[in-house]
C-alpha cells in the first residue's frame, strides 16, 4: 500500500537520520582516522597524513596506555565478581520475605540515581578523607584499629582498590534490581514444592534460581562490561590529573584530545585518540562474543 | 500489638536476621555519609575540621555562595534546560519510529532493530572525536543547541528499543476502528496510539531524564565554559577550587546542590524509575 509506505518512510526518517549522525558516521570516521596522523580535531581530510598502525603502535608502546587496559580489565574482573556477588546476595534477600522491601530495594540503587561527581565527591572528601573528621578514619580510630585509620585511603598505593569500593558500592543496587526482575518471574510453586521435599534454601539458589535467572546474569555481565569499559567519572573524580594506579583508556583519550596535562606543547595527534576508540570498540567485540559463546542464550520456558 | 502477635512476627523473622542485619548496616552507612554532609554543609569550615559542627549556628551563606558566587544558579539552569529539551525531543523521534518498527511490517524491520540494538553498545569514545570536529565545522560550540542535539540522537537507539516492545502490545482494533472511520495513519498514530502508550513514555522519559541530567563525559568535552556547564561538570570544576582555596563548607553544600535534586526525584518516582531500569534490561 502506497499509503503505508509514506507513512512508514516518514516515521522512521528522523530516527534514522540521528543514527546516521551520532553513530555510523563518526564510528566510520574515527576507524579512518586511527590511521592518520591528525594535528587539529577539526581538520578536513586532506590535511591527514597516511601513517598505518603507527598510532595503534605508539599506544601499545605506550607503558601509560598499557596500564589503562590492565585497570579496565581489574575494573572488570575483580569488580564484576564483587558487584554481581552482592547484586545477588541482596535480590536474594529482597526476596526471602523480609519487610518493607521496596524501601530496601529504592535505599540500595539510591546511589545510581545521583551524579557519579557528587557521590565520588562523599567518597573522597569525607569517607576516604585523611583529615581528621574523615569518616573511615574516625570510625577505625574510635575502636582502637590504628593500623586501619591510619591507611592513606587516596594516596598512590590504596587509591584504585578504593576508587573500585566505591565504584562497585553504586553499581550493586543496578545490578540487584536487574536480577530481582529476573528472580520475582520464577513461579513461587517451584520453591514451595522443593522446600516440602526438604531442599535447603542454598540448594533451591544453586537448583532453581540460578539456572532460570541465566539470561538475567547473561545481561548483567554485558552491562557491566560496558560500564567498566567506560570508565571515566569515577578515575578523573580520584586523580583529577591521570596517574597511572588510576588510569583508563577513555580517560587516556581525553587528555590526549581534549585535556592539556598529557599533550607536548604544539603537538597532538587526534588519530592517537581515534585508536583508542578503536581499541576499546574492539575489545567490546571481542568480549560480546565471547560471553555468546560461553553462555548462549537460551528460550527458557517455566 | 498483643505479646502473642508480636512474638509469632519474631519467630518467623528470626531466620532472616543476618539479611537485617545486613540492610540496617547499608541504612546506617548510607545515612552516616548523607547526613554528615548534610550537616556540614551548613558548618564552617573550622568546624568541620575542629569536629564541632553546628557550633556557631546555621550558615545558610554557603548555599548563598555556591549559588552564586560559584555560578551553582547558572549551571542549574543549563542542565535544566538541556534535561528537558532533550527529553522532549528524543520522544519525538522515537516514538513515531518505535510505532512503526512495533506494529507494521516492511522489508528490512529486523536489520533495523538489530542495528539500534548494536548501536546502544558502541563506546562514546568511538564517536566523540569526529562529533567534536562536526560541531566545530557547524559553529555549534559554545551554544547550548550542542549537547541538545547530542543527547538526542545518543538516546534514541535506547529509546526506540524500549518503545517498540510497548506498542507492539496495543490492541489493534482501535487502530482499524479509527482507519475505518476515516482517520488517516498520522491522525491514528497522534491520536489514538500515542495517548494509549503514554505510561510507556513516561516511564522511558524520567529514565532518559535522569540518565542526561547525570551525563558526565560529553558534557565535559562539549560544554567547556561557565555559561554551558551543567551541575556535574561545574560540581567537579568547584570542587578543585575549592579544596585549593580549602572552603570545606563551601564544597559540601555544593555536593548538596548537585544531590538533591535527582534525590527529591527518586524518592517521589522511584516506582516509575525501577520500573523503567528493569523493563529495559529484562526483555533484551
Amino acid at each position: 500500500m502506497k499509503r503505508n509506505r509514506t507513512f512508514i518512510i516518514v516515521c522512521l526518517t528522523p530516527a534514522l537520520l540521528s543514527f546516521l549522525f551520532f553513530f555510523l558516521y563518526p564510528v566510520l570516521r574515527t576507524l579512518l582516522m586511527s590511521f592518520y596522523q591528525v594535528k587539529g580535531i577539526a581538520d578536513s581530510m586532506s590535511l591527514w597524513e597516511y601513517i598505518g598502525f603507527s598510532n595503534y603502535i605508539n599506544l601499545i608502546g605506550s607503558q601509560l596506555f598499557r596500564q589503562s587496559l590492565i585497570n579496565i580489565f581489574k575494573i572488570w574482573f575483580i569488580g564484576g565478581i564483587i558487584s554481581v556477588f552482592f547484586a545477588t546476595l541482596f535480590a536474594v534477600i529482597l526476596t526471602s520475605g523480609v519487610r518493607f522491601k521496596a524501601f530496601w530495594r529504592s535505599l540500595i540503587y539510591l546511589p545510581n540515581t545521583i551524579s557519579a561527581v557528587a557521590i565520588a565527591t562523599m567518597w573522597t572528601q569525607y569517607a576516604y578523607s585523611n583529615q581528621d573528621f574523615g569518616l573511615l578514619k574516625s570510625l577505625f580510630g574510635a575502636l582502637g584499629i590504628r593500623a586501619l585509620a591510619d591507611i592513606q585511603w587516596t594516596g598512590p598505593r590504596f587509591i584504585f582498590t578504593s576508587m573500585l569500593i566505591a565504584f562497585c558500592f553504586g553499581s550493586v543496587g543496578y545490578f540487584m534490581l536487574i536480577l530481582l526482575a529476573g528472580m520475582e518471574r520464577i513461579p513461587k510453586e517451584l520453591y514451595e514444592s522443593s522446600r516440602l521435599e526438604g531442599a535447603s534454601i542454598f540448594v533451591q539458589f544453586t537448583r532453581i534460581t540460578l539456572p532460570l535467572i541465566r539470561n538475567v546474569f547473561r545481561t548483567c555481565i554485558v552491562l557491566w562490561s560496558v560500564a567498566a569499559f567506560n570508565f571515566f567519572v569515577w578515575a578523573q573524580m580520584f586523580s583529577p590529573i591521570p596517574v597511572p594506579e588510576t588510569i583508563t583508556p577513555v580517560y587516556y583519550l581525553y587528555n590526549v584530545v581534549f585535556g592539556s596535562s598529557m599533550q607536548v606543547p604544539g603537538y597532538i595527534n587526534v588519530g592517537t585518540g581515534a585508536a583508542v576508540g578503536a581499541i576499546l570498540t574492539i575489545l567490546v567485540v571481542v568480549l560480546y562474543s565471547a560471553i555468546n559463546l560461553a553462555i548462549p542464550e537460551k528460550k527458557l520456558e517455566y | 500489638m498483643s505479646m502473642t502477635n508480636l512474638k509469632s512476627i519474631l519467630k518467623k523473622d528470626a531466620p532472616l536476621t543476618p539479611a537485617y542485619i545486613l540492610l540496617l548496616i547499608w541504612l546506617l552507612f548510607s545515612i552516616v555519609i548523607i547526613g554528615w554532609i548534610f550537616a556540614a554543609s551548613f558548618s564552617t569550615t573550622r568546624e568541620i575540621f575542629t569536629g564541632t559542627l553546628f557550633k556557631s549556628g546555621i550558615h545558610i551563606e554557603n548555599y548563598w555562595n555556591a549559588l552564586v558566587n560559584q555560578n551553582f544558579a547558572r549551571y542549574f539552569f543549563n542542565s535544566f534546560v538541556y534535561t528537558s529539551t532533550a527529553s522532549v525531543g528524543i520522544i519525538l523521534i522515537s516514538a513515531p519510529a518505535a510505532y512503526v518498527i512495533g506494529r507494521m511490517k516492511f522489508p528490512g524491520r529486523k536489520l533495523l532493530i538489530n542495528t539500534f540494538l548494536i548501536s546502544m553498545s558502541i563506546p562514546v569514545v568511538m564517536v566523540v572525536i569526529p562529533l567534536f570536529a562536526v560541531m566545530i565545522r557547524l559553529k555549534l560550540i559554545g551554544s547550548m543547541f550542542t549537547l541538545i542535539i547530542l543527547y538526542i540522537t545518543s538516546n534514541v537507539p535506547f529509546t526506540v528499543y524500549f518503545l517498540t516492545g510497548f506498542f507492539s502490545t496495543l490492541p489493534k482494533e482501535l487502530e482499524d476502528s479509527a482507519l475505518i472511520d476515516g482517520c488517516s495513519l498520522y491522525q491514528a498514530f497522534w491520536r489514538i496510539m500515542l495517548p494509549l502508550a503514554q505510561p510507556g513514555i513516561i516511564t522511558v522519559g524520567i529514565f532518559n531524564f535522569m540518565t542526561i541530567w547525570n551525563e558526565y563525559f560529553m558534557a565535559l568535552v562539549f560544554a567547556n565554559k561557565t555559561e554551558l556547564r551543567t551541575l556535574a561538570v561545574g560540581l567537579q570544576f568547584t570542587i578543585q577550587s575549592m579544596r585549593y582555596v580549602g572552603d570545606w563548607a563551601g564544597l559540601f553544600a555544593a555536593v548538596i546542590i548537585v544531590f538533591l535534586p535527582t534525590f527529591i526525584l527518586y524518592i517521589l518516582l522511584s516506582q516509575k524509575i525501577i520500573a523503567g531500569i528493569t523493563g529495559g534490561a529484562i526483555k533484551g
